[in-house]
């Protein structure tokens, strides 16, 4: 017990860091840099373009479903570790039920496909 | 534990801020991507939580999918739809109050008598290595769950596509 919570103090240790990091060169940054804003520089970039319109654009629903894949392939990932840590005390039908679980997954990545919806037309 | 102020306390009131935080500023936040950013705030806090439980497998899950995943999915759920502050719906937001308090009170009620009907009283033990643990549970005595889940998935990735090829051709 005594010692799962000094891993964690490790742990927390290194998400203080990764957490100071960036605040203090970001802050740092800020009182070394010159401060001179003009209306110009306060512009989004387009080319040299004037924008045009509000920053607020809908994109594509295309997006959505990558992002979809990328999820449901996530929730399998999380399945995979308790199988892949307990592998040795699980056995050959452990294995066939893994392939089936990602069988079955992958039928949905090649209907993805088949409809299209990898490609970028 | 002995009595007073351990680091075990300070580490459950610092995460029980951030998640009870994360969770009134998403309510309070206007704009939908401060509420997506308060909301992973949440769900980390959740995690940390559950490594203090000792539930590593659960915690890990939890940033995996709810931190990681869940929340890029709404980001580009948010990316793709119309999000200009109402004032007319402001205000029948006000107006909704006391009918979302009923609500959420109800379900508040209904969780704490579940859980308490299903926790038994006192200290459980889990066990040390709980990933193993889930994984021979999991391949031995949850097997049909566990491929119905595949199922589920793969109706959830067909359905998706569906939705979307039709608005697509809409469009």
């Amino acid at each position: 017990m005594i010692e799962y919570i000094n891993n964690y103090v490790l742990v927390s240790i290194f998400v203080l860091l990764g957490l100071l990091l960036p605040v203090a060169a970001l802050t740092l940054g800020r009182f070394l840099r010159p401060h001179r804003p003009t209306p110009e520089k306060g512009k989004p970039y387009e080319s040299g373009v004037e924008p045009t319109g509000s920053s607020w654009v809908r994109y594509n629903v295309r997006y959505y479903l990558f992002a979809l894949l990328f999820v449901i392939f996530d929730v399998e990932t999380v399945f995979l570790y308790p199988w892949a840590v307990a592998y040795n005390q699980l056995g050959l039908f452990a294995l066939v039920e893994v392939l089936i679980f990602i069988a079955l997954l992958l039928i949905g990545l090649v209907y993805a496909w088949k409809k299209k919806v990898l490609t970028w037309t | 534990m002995t009595a007073g102020i351990s680091g075990e306390f300070v580490a459950f009131f610092l995460l029980s801020l951030i998640t009870l935080g994360g969770a009134v500023f998403m309510l309070s936040f206007t704009r939908v991507v401060h509420m997506v950013v308060a909301l992973a705030f949440s769900f980390l806090g959740l995690a940390g939580l559950y490594v203090m439980l000792e539930a590593e497998f659960v915690a890990f899950s939890q940033v995996l999918i709810y931190a990681g995943a869940v929340s890029i999915l709404m980001l580009f759920g948010i990316m793709l739809t119309r999000h200009d502050v109402d004032e007319e719906e402001q205000d029948r937001r006000r107006r909704h109050r006391t009918f979302a308090f009923v609500a959420v009170l109800a379900l508040f009620v209904a969780l704490f008598k579940g859980i308490v009907a299903l926790v038994p009283a006192g200290e459980g033990k889990l066990a040390e290595a709980n990933t193993l643990e889930i994984g021979k549970a999991l391949f031995t005595k949850y097997v049909i769950p566990f491929e119905l889940v595949s199922v589920l998935l793969l109706v959830a990735l067909v359905g998706a596509i569906v939705l979307a090829r039709k608005e697509g051709h809409d469009a």
